[in-house]
């Protein structure tokens, strides 16, 4: 018998256009967690999908499970050789009960006209159930559990299937930090039963805490697989990514001026409550916080697309309303929302045509006609100014790399001429070369007079960017830190704590939270 | 060269308009071609209101009910002793009303557009009946019967040169307004439109309206032509406006469309309907040929893009 | 029970019951056995068609060509009269083609949106007006009446069991087989699956494409079934009789709680959505309301009921509060 329940060999895998794995390795023993770590784009996600029997590999690949080598063309090869995998939207369906969810697929392989065995359903569910000591419902559906209790019947599921091997793609990006806690439980135990786990994730003091071992991808190539107790972080951040990594501090260049905007008792319930900050000329300010604290909710609401209880708007020191997205492009107000794919762009539309699109308006002609001469001048001045790359303008957006989707949305919203940006998650999916030169713009924009805020939970970026620090918890500002008193074990600890500097045990565990690395 | 979706479309029509020549006896007749340009406008009018729902991802079942409706307003004037104009508009009144009906449900509630149509489909044709009693209204003016009959300057129909023009006020209003660039963009990635600070309910609103004012239009020619107004006026066309737009390249999904493909599908129907007519097949084989056409449309899409899928892959195989 | 009826069955259950109420004072007719019987039996083809269309409808799609799939079988069924004997066994071996017939049809859908990935409404266009031409081509629009039915047919059309019409057990049979599928065979559950979640499906191994081609084929075995049922309560094939009938059907599966988006739909629900729409129907007519306002009515209410339906789930979303907020 062998030492590895998995061992995958000579891993490749070409996209049209796209090299995305070159030979790469993966090997995990039995009853170890092991984290798979890589930046953005490493191939992380597509090994994974590999292993799952979702996409097929370039020939030449080898699988061996438990020593003896195997054939992965689709799910359920997986699934019989005992893998499971939580991908970290869930393979959930929210119209069952939990009791089906954590079943299904057991059968798939059996005649389509196979009578259900409700009570055998039932009984599998609240043994795994009860296998995780978690205490859910099996009658419910899935839709009425939080994210973490879906998390549980997922692994739930694992378990019933009887894994071997329990992949976690990201398991923690949506929880809160206590149940964050309850899950390294849970992995512990599941571990220590004999079952392999494979954590990704790429909160580096996260796969401290929770991994023997690791591997890491860079660029589609394997770099190595390590134990981790012999290696710190800078080294492992270093091999993530090749070189070592820290952001060019934007130093302010202008004195900051006078307040341009107030917010003032923003409340919403279920959102936020009783927010008030205001933001001066030439200034970056960073609002930060847990994943789930508000922020997101907050912006919006300025956006006008979250409509909030109660709260006022200055800019300028003139109350403004901002009822709707269109209201907020009128008084000069943007925001560049982190889900860029969905919420950012139109991606089959062309550059031209995002660029324009919050002042068509504005590009109309005599005859009320949009002129398309200074549409396509709009859009080539952006793209020359941003450095857009292919400088295509009837591109379709969906064409161009994160970095540079990123950089049509500001140009989108450059072009609007706003007074205040409210940019989510700036430099989220996108790699190290385009990270800085978006926070040098940042840095730009704010110097020429526009009020930045900046939306981030990476806490490296937030130090490098802001001027001054806003952090969120639980739906209100719990704290502010000027930018020469901030640093990251402050920053977490309102984070978590509003401020208060007891229990700080919880806070190195729970500064997991918020994404140390890169 | 790399021929566009809508050219393809158009060398169709040619193809068949050609074909349809050789074959079809007296289909080249000036009798034969004025007749097809008699019945054109009405369906095409049609065709590129549900054209313009469809680029935003809806569908207005209820848009051949708005044309009956719109035609008994008209028919209620003209027969009261009104004149043709007041009986336009309060034709064009009626149809708006009803878009604004559906414009409503549709952008300001967010029901989804499919199921606020079936129920207004029912509802207006209800009103229909309760305002007709299931009879049919008839009699206009001679005036009124030069809409749909006439010839403008003695040569061309009067109704295909009202049909060409908004054909073309509908091609600017979507390629060149901001409201139309909306459309498409809603159409693509409405969120993203929304957070791009687009009103997407006025745009939604206005759609609505456009589509049943070009309803409007349809059932003045459709009332004119035939002297009579009926419930079931035009209703043979809402399933075929939504194959004519389909097959003119308008996404179904929403987002891509263009007036002048669904003007060739439109063409291309009318050369059928009209071609087998001559060679003395049922009219009902009518239906089959353009059901055929449209699956087979979109299952040759489907292989195509397989096929290029499949090429681009073994490209970068063996580039890797 | 509680499971089975939960709060949307509930509401519509409850508009009925007040439709009824308020049907009771107007006419004492209303309340009879008699007129219940009447009521279902004249809806039985309208019940088997949207039970089959909420399958379709679970999964996301839609189907328009229902009623020119059941008006071809029916065509059939008349033509195939001539051939058959005169006798119980033709009876029984109607049951067995005209499923058939309609099966190959729906396959034929199910085909071309699954494999071929060509939207459903968009198939279903192509094939409503395919079939409806042919059936149109050959019959010439002409009514098929009952004279050259075998009087075994007749016969069967007429049966009562118990004082119930034969055809109210041909739907009793077809709804609880279609909810024993939804309820407790792996390809219901499925059905249901990919409905909620086609993404995940995929990844525990469910082929929804296999799923999709099974719901249009039962949709085209329930149309040969409804077809029987249309020619045994018409006693007559009208090759126009069913026109428009497609969007009553998805009217019907609509009221009763099924999601256009997919996921949610019940056969009692629809059931009940059906009973709505018979009950609005019939109540008319015993109120004497003018028949022309009855499709105002209807529209109405289903306007009313979307728009309801949409408001409560929106509201609903809002409620669930995303962020616990420090008091």
């Amino acid at each position: 018998m062998s030492d590895y329940i998995l061992q995958m060999k000579n891993i490749s895998k070409t996209f049209p256009g796209v090299k995305a794995l070159d030979n790469v390795e993966l090997e995990v023993k039995k009853g170890e967690v092991h984290a798979l770590i890589g930046e953005n784009g490493a191939g992380k996600s597509t090994l994974i999908k590999i292993l799952a029997g979702i996409h097929k590999p370039d020939p030449g690949a080898k699988f061996y499970f438990e020593g003896e080598e195997a054939k992965i063309n689709k799910p359920i090869d997986a699934t019989l050789k005992g893998v499971s995998i939580i991908y970290q939207d869930l393979s959930l369906f929210p119209n069952l009960s939990v009791a089906e969810n954590i079943y299904i697929g057991q059968d798939s392989n059996k005649k389509p006209w196979k009578k259900i065995n409700w009570k055998n359903i039932k009984k599998t569910a609240e043994r795994a159930l009860e296998e995780l000591e978690v205490d859910i419902d099996p009658n419910t559906t899935v839709e009425r559990l939080s994210i973490a209790q879906q998390q549980l019947v997922e692994i739930a599921r694992a378990l019933a299937f009887e894994a071997k091997l329990i992949v976690m793609d990201e398991p923690t990006s949506a929880l809160s930090s206590s149940e964050v806690e309850k899950l390294y439980k849970v992995v512990d135990k599941l571990s220590s039963r004999g079952i392999s786990i494979i954590f990704i994730s790429h909160k580096l003091k996260e796969l401290f805490r929770v991994s023997d071992r690791f591997t890491v991808l860079r660029d589609g190539k394997y770099v190595g697989s390590y134990q981790t107790e012999e290696i710190d972080e800078a080294k492992l951040i270093n091999l993530m990514v090749g070189r070592d990594v820290s952001y060019e501090k934007n130093e302010k260049e202008v004195e900051t001026g006078e307040i341009i905007f107030q917010v003032s008792n923003f409340s919403k319930q279920g959102n936020f409550k009783d927010i008030s900050f205001s933001l001066k000329k030439g200034e970056v300010l960073g609002i930060t916080g847990l994943v789930g604290s508000g922020r997101t909710e907050l912006a919006q609401a300025i956006f006008g697309v979250n409509k909030p209880d109660s709260g006022e708007l200055k800019i300028y020191g003139n109350y403004v309303q901002i009822r709707s997205s269109a209201d907020a492009v009128k008084k000069g107000v943007a925001y560049i929302p982190e889900a860029r794919q969905t919420q950012g762009l139109v991606l089959e539309q062309s550059i031209i045509n995002n660029i324009s699109l919050p002042i068509l308006n504005r590009m109309r002609n005599k005859l009320k006609l949009i002129d398309r001469k200074s549409e396509v001048q709009l859009a080539e001045q952006y793209i020359k100014s941003l450095d857009v790359r292919p400088a295509l303008p009837d591109l379709p957006a969906s064409k161009l790399s994160g970095g540079n989707q990123q950089k049509v949305v500001i140009g989108k919203w450059l072009s609007a001429q706003p007074k205040i940006l409210i940019i989510d998650e700036p430099t989220n999916g996108i790699d190290i070369g385009a990270k800085t030169e978006i926070h040098k713009l940042l840095r730009r924009l704010a110097n020429d007079g526009i009020g930045v805020i900046m939306i981030s939970s990476e806490l490296p970026e937030i130090l490098a960017v802001s001027d001054r620090v806003l952090v969120m918890r639980h739906g209100r500002i719990s704290g502010e830190l000027g930018i020469k008193e901030a640093t990251q074990e402050k920053i977490m600890s309102y984070a978590l704590n509003s401020g208060k500097k007891d229990d700080s045990s919880d806070v190195l565990h729970e500064s997991n939270q918020v994404s140390q690395g890169v | 060269m790399k021929l566009s979706k809508e050219s393809i479309l158009g060398l169709i029509a040619l193809g068949t308009f050609l074909l349809l020549a050789l074959i079809a006896p007296g289909f080249l007749s000036s009798n034969n071609i004025t007749s097809m340009m008699f019945q054109l406008p009405e369906f095409g009018l049609i065709a590129l209101a549900m054209m313009v729902v469809i680029v935003t991802g809806g569908i207005d079942l209820s848009i051949t009910y708005i044309a009956a409706l719109s035609g008994v307003g008209a028919a209620l004037m003209l027969t009261n002793g009104y004149g043709i104009l007041p009986a336009i508009i309060v034709a064009i009144f009626f149809a708006l009303a009803c878009g604004a009906f559906n414009g409503f449900v549709i952008s300001k509630i967010g029901v989804s557009p499919i199921l606020v149509t079936l129920g207004t489909m029912v509802l207006f044709e209800g009103i229909i009946l309760a305002i007709t009693k299931g009879n049919s209204i008839s009699g206009f003016s001679d005036g009124y019967s030069l809409i749909g009959n006439g010839y403008y300057l003695g040569l061309v129909p009067l109704s295909i040169v009202i049909f060409v023009l908004f054909a073309i006020i509908t091609a600017i209003l979507l390629s060149k307004t901001s409201w139309g660039r909306s459309v498409y963009m809603y159409g693509s990635n409405e969120t993203a439109t929304l957070f791009s600070g687009v009103k997407n309910s006025r745009v939604l609103m206005k759609v609505y309206l456009y589509a049943s004012l070009l309803a409007a239009i349809s059932a003045i020619i459709m009332t004119s032509r035939y002297n009579s107004v009926k419930v079931d006026l035009g209703s043979s066309y809402l399933l075929q406006s939504v194959a004519a737009a389909v097959l003119g390249g308008t996404n179904i999904h929403g987002g891509y469309g263009k007036v002048i493909g669904t003007v060739y599908a439109v063409m291309i129907f009318q050369f059928i309907r009209n071609g087998l007519n001559l060679l003395g097949f049922h009219s009902s084989l009518v239906d089959v040929v353009i059901g055929a056409i449209l699956i087979l449309v979109l299952a040759m899409n489907f292989f195509s893009d397989k096929f290029k899928k499949v090429a681009e892959t073994r490209k970068a195989e063996k580039a890797a | 029970m509680k499971e089975l009826l939960k709060q949307k069955e509930i509401s519509i259950l409850a508009i009925i019951l007040l439709i009824g109420a308020v049907l009771s004072f107007v006419s004492p007719v209303f309340l009879t056995v008699g007129n219940f019987l009447d009521i279902i039996e004249g809806n039985v083809v309208l019940g088997i068609l949207a039970i089959g269309m909420t399958l379709i409808i679970i999964t996301s799609d839609i189907d328009v060509s229902v009623a020119a799939v059941t008006t071809a079988v029916a065509v059939s069924i008349g033509y195939l009269f001539t051939y058959l004997p005169d006798s119980w066994i033709s009876v029984l071996l109607l049951f067995l083609i005209a499923p058939v017939i309609g099966l190959v049809m729906g396959l034929v859908n199910g085909l071309l949106v699954s494999i071929i990935e060509i939207p459903a409404i968009v198939v279903t266009l192509g094939t409503l007006n395919i079939i409806a031409g042919i059936v149109l081509y050959i019959t010439n629009g002409n009514y098929i009446n009952s004279t050259s039915f075998p009087t075994s047919f007749m016969e069967f059309a007429n049966y009562e069991l118990l004082g119930i019409p034969i055809l109210i057990y041909l739907l009793a049979i077809v709804a609880i087989g279609t909810w024993y599928i939804l309820k407790h065979t792996l390809i219901g559950r499925s059905v249901l699956a990919i409905g909620g979640n086609t993404q995940s499906s995929v990844r525990v191994g469910i082929d929804y494409k296999k799923v999709k081609l099974f719901v249009f084929a039962y949709m085209g075995v329930l149309a040969g079934i409804a077809a029987i049922a249309q020619t045994a309560y018409t006693k007559a094939v009208d090759p126009n009789g069913m026109l428009g009938l497609e969007l009553t059907v998805i009217a019907a599966v609509v009221l009763g709680g099924a999601n256009i988006h997919g996921g949610r739909g019940s056969v009692h629900g629809t059931l009940l959505g059906v009973l709505l729409l018979a009950i609005m129907q019939n109540g008319m007519i015993l109120a004497r309301i003018d028949t022309y306002w009855q499709n105002v009515v209807t529209g109405a209410i289903i306007v009313i009921a979307v728009s309801y339906d949409h408001i409560s789930y929106k509201r609903s979303q809002d409620k669930l509060a995303k962020i616990e907020v420090e008091a």
